[in-house]
């Protein structure tokens, strides 16, 4: 063993002292040293023993000793040695300074060394040691540029001085320029060739840096060659072996890390990389611990941004976003460069995301951007975000990106999709498809949400074919299938049925016995059954759909979408009861559903149950909590409908309070989702009711454009509105066209209310004969509507009235007067006969009025078309006359022209005969033919001048009297019975109007009398329209829904069971009902029939 | 089974043509007649086997023509207008034999007995069948909806159970009828009895036919769309076929008892087969909504092949080839 000998002081004597015996206390030596003046060099090489042996108090307790005053003063020569302790002392604490952690104590040590070395100056400016332990003390402080200068200084001195160029190379290599610092290494070989194994390992460092991959691993060797328990060079080695990225790789660089492991458990970059091993095989435990110890060991901002990403990552994949967030916020805090280890701003980036901090996530996303402008993993959760935030455009620019760059990335073509599905269906459809026939390129299994969500733009573009298909192949084989193709049919054989057994399961147990008691419906499939059915239930398969909604309550009884749907069916098909009940079980289930209140909302209003419905769409609208209108707008109908009612019982203060309410209601939707259309068409009725037509008009038409997009969207009600507009503002021709669009686009024709509503304009047209038809049609489709019917005599006596009013009345028209009276009779007869009033709701004395005054009109049509007949007879007769006059005439001339050519024959004869004789002869015949031909001649005349003349006198006496007539009747047509008459249709057509008070100041402002009952018309039928709004609502909800549905499971695309008509033929009844007459007009037909 | 388009007739008739049936052929006409009911309150008869081809036009309604029917014998046939008047006439020469008029009862779908003993007439409102003797031309009979009893007076029974429709059975011993409110009423027409109810619509049911294979078995069609199939005797609904779009409005049994063809307010006129109780086929012929569908009766000189015919508001006449 080692020993030193300290000489005792003035004699040849020395004490030896074992090194690897030194006392424990260092006082003891001191004490030695200092009793025996010992050697300077001699304090410092058993300094360096202690502090090899660890012993750091002891070291620094000789050293501090050995640089007191007193001995500077009693060693004042002996400058190297002096010189040497300072810098001892100033690379510890450099070296302290440097593993410290603590900001403070780091200072601190830094200090501390700084001063020692500034001792060790102060007593050789020129020791290049001590600028050496200088240029350590700035390296370890990072000021890297004033360490190249100090390491220069001592190697401008001496190019070799070894720690010099090791302390440069170490500057060159921290300033990245790895083949600087690889020279100053070789140098520092070349001079001093048997240094320690460090210097390789900055060299194969350099070399690894510069790319040398096999020199570097080359250098990594020779060090362990020279000292195989090099913990840098094997961590270096097993590093680059797991770069290497092939499994015998991997394999072996593990072992390296697990050998540097085992020499020193310290080492933070093996801490890190075992980590992370650990964590791709899953052992989280592992994980934490290695990175907690590599955490605590290291100092080096990059190492620790790695354990602290590696610690994130493990609580990421735990699902811990808290703790994996805030050590992510560490990593990053760490290295503070996205440029030097960017992982840890995507794995932030991502725990943001799922925290919900989409401004910070996008912001840790840019970052990874600004470091791989091209990663498309990154672009897609920017896209993502973009979307999450509203910021379409912005999304949509990020996601084209992603598919120019790579476009084999189904995914974001799935994202793409998503985005643009609620702008663009089209292009939605199209990113989908691409991304399905990608999927299906590579054999991945094409998700069932892709597949739904393509059915589904079909579905809503009206594709059914192609979205059933779809749909089918979104769902794979299944029960649903024999459900579907109605081999289950047998045991439910129809839809009411199978509604009325909703509660009954047999069929499913028996299904899932056959299927081995598989599952019958995995969640995940949920939701493309319920469009599935919804598809089948939209063309028509009824029964196939009950049977998938009642497979999805079968298993899963607390799914509310499909109870509600059955509640629909059930109610499209009348059944009120089972409707109610089935919306009964949506409640149990959630008592707070807003779509089960509003459709109980709705029936009830169907029951003739105003205040219960009301406070159910308080409830729904409350319940839906401003994320869903359908409730608040179902609210302003029913304030409107509250308007409508309050006029038929002539509360006239409340109707301009319920429609205010009604327009706050929907103004405020409107505030709220400014794409409501159904809100925007209740608004645009109350301002038509207002009489504030080119507004209303104006939003009816945009409405109506915004909905033509697709099915879901599209509201016949606002054709209706806009034709009530054209109505209203007397373009007759254009609400013609409105009104049969509307009809044949929605209704297949078949809505009977709209036909009244086309016969009324007609009516106002003056085309009575369109009118009729149109009335007809309506009661072949709706014949126990006997409104119609009745309208139906009033067109009928319109029309005779305007026949009898003409200048000019021909005898057919007088024929079909008298024939259209006689209908018109029985038709009101048949109103008045034998019916109570409650059947048809139309008072017997109006009807009686109306046949009196038919009566009446008969009356004078039989007179009148006597006379056209007569006229007419004689006409025929003059015609006759006439005729056999020009006969004769024809005969006469034909007779004249013989004779002429008789005659010239004659002569002829006579020239050619020229017999003296025959001249008396002719003399003779030409006395004859005067003779016979003149008188006839003008007998005939005579007579026809005498019958001319009667004629004409009888005409003109009966002109005469005929003109006094016409004079009477067309001034008492005109006067009273013209208005009269007017006003009978509109009323009965409208009953609203009439019936229920109207508000007369408001609507007198602006329209004169006449017009009043137009202006008040468009609202009732507005009013009856706007019933539907609430129907299918669900419409500005479906894209939201189908988008929650891609997301995440829980919720699917439903599409707002609606609810078609049911106020509407509330309303139609309240109409039905009211037909009751204003008795001023009765009043003005019995005047008439005084007059008369 | 079949159908093949053969001819369509545009403007048949100048309005919507609202009925048809087939006056079956007899010893001194050996071929069957078209016979169709319009808007345009005129009947028009026609010749119509590979072609659609006027033989006359009747008028005299009011109000248009909402029924036609055919006595089996070929020889009388009636039709019904809105104006509630049911004129019997002679099919060779248009002379009017009987007007038959049972205020206030309006004339809806009209059915000649089998045997061509009796007419019966859809009441409407009165919510009776009405029963008229084809010798004398009497009413012999009015079968009456019940009321049901917790109805109080003001109830509206007469709209609820407004009848639309009527079927005699193929033995002529029953007659059915289809009201607003979709139920169909059985009746035992020898007894005067009202029988039973048959219940599954919720909506009007406009047209009803028995199967004239099956005398128990009735087909309905209904605005809900539907079409049932009931065990007419024992009160059960034994099927039901969806696939229409709109309301049914017509349908009629063909003569062999396999197929049941419908017209639907959606302008289709579909083919079903009764074994599989689906639609095989779906014409599109029409623009407008189909009111009538009639089976041509075998019979006749010279006639193998089966003929449907189909009318509609687009006032055409389509025929087609059934096999």
């Amino acid at each position: 063993m080692a020993s030193v000998y300290i000489p005792v002081q003035n004699s040849e004597e020395e004490v030896r002292v074992s090194l690897d015996q030194l006392p424990r206390d260092a006082t003891d030596i001191l004490d030695i040293l200092k009793a025996e003046q010992a050697p300077l060099d001699l304090w410092l090489v058993i300094a360096r023993e202690y502090f090899k042996q660890g012993k750091v108090e002891q070291f620094c307790q000789i050293l501090e000793e050995g640089s007191s005053p007193e001995i500077d003063e009693y060693y004042a020569d002996v400058k190297y040695e002096r010189i040497a302790i300072l810098n001892a002392l100033g690379a510890y604490y450099s070296y302290i300074g440097k593993i410290e952690t603590g900001a403070k104590e780091k200072d601190n040590y830094f200090a501390k060394a700084t001063q020692y070395y500034n001792r060790a100056s102060r007593i050789d400016m020129h020791e290049s040691s001590t600028w050496v332990g200088k240029g350590q003390l700035l390296l370890a402080k990072g000021d890297v540029e004033q360490a190249y200068n100090t390491f220069k200084i001592v190697l401008d001195g001496d190019p070799d001085n070894v720690p010099a160029l090791l302390g440069q190379a170490s500057v060159q290599f921290n300033r990245a320029r790895y083949s600087e610092s690889l020279e100053l290494y070789k140098r520092a070989l070349r001079v001093y060739p048997d240094c320690p194994g460090a210097v390789r390992l900055g060299i194969g460092l350099c070399r690894y840096k510069l790319g040398h991959f096999e020199r570097a691993r080359q250098a990594f060797e020779r060090v362990l060659q020279l000292d195989p328990e090099n913990v840098e060079a094997l961590v270096a080695l097993g590093v680059m072996d797991l770069h290497a990225n092939d499994a015998t790789g991997i394999r072996r660089g593990m072992e390296r890390m697990l050998v540097a492991f085992e020499i020193y458990p310290y080492n933070a970059l093996s801490l890190n990389y075992l980590a992370n091993h650990f964590f791709f095989t899953g052992q989280h435990f592992l994980v934490e611990q290695l990175t907690e110890t590599a955490l605590a060991v290291t100092n080096h901002g990059p190492t620790k941004a790695h354990s602290y990403y590696n610690l994130a990552r493990s609580y990421h994949s735990k699902g811990d976003y808290e703790k994996a967030g805030r050590y992510y916020m560490a990593s990053v805090k760490e290295s503070s460069k996205p440029q030097e280890f960017v992982l840890p701003y995507y794995g932030l980036g991502q725990v943001q995301l799922k925290l919900g901090d989409y401004r910070s996530s996008l912001a840790n996303f840019e970052k990874v951007l600004e470091v791989y402008p091209e990663n498309c993993e990154t672009l897609k959760s920017l896209g993502h975000i973009y979307a999450l935030l509203h910021q379409t455009d912005k999304a949509l620019e990020v996601l084209r990106k992603v598919t120019r760059i790579d476009p084999r990335d189904a995914q974001a073509f799935l994202d793409l999709g998503e985005i643009l599905i609620s702008s663009d269906t089209g292009a939605a459809l199209e990113a989908y498809r691409t991304a399905r026939i990608l999927l299906r390129k590579v054999g991945e299994d094409v998700p069932i949400d892709l597949l739904n969500n393509i059915g589904v733009i079909h579905f809503e573009r009206g594709e059914f074919e192609l979205a059933e298909q779809t749909f089918k192949d979104a769902l794979g084989s299944g029960v649903w299938l024999s459900l579907i193709n109605g081999k289950e049919n047998n045991y439910v054989v129809d839809a009411v049925t199978a509604l009325l057994q909703y509660k009954d399961v047999n069929i499913f147990h028996r299904l899932e016995e056959e299927g081995g008691n598989v599952d019958l419906l995995p969640w995940s499939k949920v939701s493309t059954i319920f469009n599935l059915a919804r598809l089948l239930e939209e063309s028509h398969k009824i029964l196939s759909a009950i049977l998938l909604y009642r497979l999805i309550l079968y298993k899963y009884p607390e799914y509310v979408d499909a109870l509600l749907r059955l509640a629909s069916i059930a109610k499209a098909r009348s059944n009120i009861q089972l409707s109610i009940e089935l919306v009964g079980e949506a409640l149990k289930v959630n008592d707070k559903c807003p779509g089960a209140l509003a459709i109980l909302g709705c029936l009830e209003l169907k029951n003739d149950e105003w205040v219960k419905a009301k406070e159910t769409f308080r409830a729904a609208s409350e319940a839906a909590d401003g994320k869903d209108f359908y409730a608040s707008v179902c609210l302003g109908n029913w304030n409107y409908f509250a308007a409508l009612v309050s006029e038929l019982k002539k509360q006239v203060k409340h109707i301009p309070v319920h429609l205010e309410k009604a327009k706050d209601i929907y103004s405020n939707v409107l505030k709220k989702c400014p794409a409501n259309l159904y809100a925007a068409n209740g608004l645009g009725m109350i301002l038509a009711e207002k009489g504030q037509f080119d507004v209303s008009k104006e939003i009816f038409t945009q409405v109506q454009e915004a909905g033509s997009g697709t099915i879901f969207s599209q509201i016949p009600d606002v054709w209706i509105n806009l034709a009530h507009v054209y109505f209203a503002q007397g373009n007759y021709t254009l609400a013609v066209k409105m009104y049969q669009n509307c009809l044949r686009k929605f209704y297949y024709n078949t809505e009977s209310q709209l036909f009244l509503y086309l016969a009324r304009t007609h009516y106002e047209a003056e085309q009575w004969q369109d009118s009729k038809r149109t009335l007809l049609r309506a009661i072949r489709l709706s014949p126990s509507n006997y409104t119609l019917r009745f309208n139906l005599g009033v067109v009928m006596q319109k029309f005779s009235a305007s026949l009898l009013n003409k200048e000019k009345r021909s005898a057919d028209e007088m024929r079909t007067t008298v024939s259209e009276l006689e209908i018109a009779i029985s038709v009101f007869g048949q109103l008045a006969v034998g019916f109570n009033q409650n059947i048809h709701g139309i008072d017997e004395k109006k009807i009686e009025t109306h046949v009196s005054y038919c009566k009446h009109l008969l009356d004078v049509a039989k007179v009148y078309r006597e006379a056209a007949e007569l006229e007419e007879q004689q006409s025929r007769q003059r015609l006759e006359l006439a005729r056999q006059v020009t006969l004769a005439e024809e005969a006469r001339r034909k007779a004249e022209e013989q004779q002429r050519l008789q005659m010239e024959k004659r002569k002829q004869e006579e020239e050619l005969k020229r017999v003296k004789e025959m001249e008396e002869r002719f003399e003779r015949v030409k006395e004859q033919l005067k003779s016979s031909s003149q008188p006839s001649k003008r007998k005939e005349r005579a007579q026809s001048e005498d019958e001319d003349g009667e004629h004409s006198e009888k005409k003109r006496r009966k002109g005469g009297k005929k003109k006094r007539k016409d004079k009477h009747e067309k001034s008492h047509y005109e006067t009273e019975e013209v208005e009269a008459d007017r006003g009978e249709f509109q009323e009965d057509m409208d009953e609203q109007h009439n019936d229920y008070e109207e508000p007369t100041n408001q609507l007198n402002t602006v329209y004169d009398d006449e017009e009043e009952d137009m202006a008040q018309d468009p609202r009732a039928a507005a009013g009856l329209e706007d019933s539907d709004v609430e129907d299918e609502m669900g419409a500005p909800t479906t894209a939201s829904r189908r988008k929650q549905t891609w997301e995440s499971d829980e919720d699917e695309p439903v599409y707002r069971p609606e609810d078609s008509s049911s106020l509407r033929e509330n309303n139609a009844h309240q109409q039905e009902t009211g037909t009751v007459r204003d008795d001023e007009n009765v009043n003005n037909v019995e005047a008439d029939d005084d007059i008369d | 089974m079949k159908l093949a388009g053969l001819k369509s007739l545009e403007s048949a008739h100048d309005d919507s043509i609202w009925a048809a049936t087939w006056i079956p052929a007899n010893d001194t006409r050996p071929f069957s007649l078209l016979l169709t009911g319009s808007l345009d309150e005129s009947v028009r008869l026609w010749k119509a086997d590979d072609d659609v081809v006027l033989e006359r036009t009747n008028t005299g309604h009011s109000l248009g023509v909402v029924s036609v029917a055919a006595h089996p014998s070929g020889v009388i046939a009636a039709s019904a207008s809105l104006d509630s008047f049911v004129r019997v006439f002679d099919v060779d020469s248009n002379t009017t034999i009987a007007t038959l008029e049972a205020p206030p009862s309006e004339s809806w779908q009209m059915q000649f007995h089998p045997k061509g003993t009796m007419l019966a007439v859809a009441g409407g409102s009165s919510t009776s069948i009405k029963v008229w003797d084809t010798s004398t031309w009497q009413l012999v009979a009015s079968l009456q909806i019940p009321r049901p009893e917790s109805s109080k007076p003001n109830d509206k029974i007469a709209t609820k159970k407004f009848v639309l429709s009527v079927a005699w059975s193929p033995d002529g011993r029953r007659l059915a009828c289809g009201s607003m409110d979709g139920t169909i009423s059985v009746f035992d027409v020898s007894r005067g009895k009202f029988l039973h109810h048959l219940e599954g619509h919720l909506m009007p049911v406009r047209s009803l036919i028995y199967s004239p294979s099956d005398p128990r078995v009735l087909f309905s069609g209904s605005d809900d769309a539907h079409i049932h199939m009931y065990d007419a005797e024992g009160k059960s609904l034994i099927g039901s076929m969806s696939g229409h779009s709109s309301w049914v409005l017509s349908i009629d049994a063909s003569p062999d008892g396999g197929a049941i063809a419908s017209g639907s307010s959606d302008k289709t006129v579909k083919l079903w087969d009764l074994n599989m109780r689906a639609a095989v086929q779906s014409m599109t012929n029409h623009s407008d909504m189909v009111w009538g569908v009639a089976f041509r009766p075998p019979g006749g000189a010279g006639v193998r092949s089966g003929r449907l015919a189909s009318v509609s508001d687009d006032k055409s006449i389509s025929l087609y080839d059934y096999s």
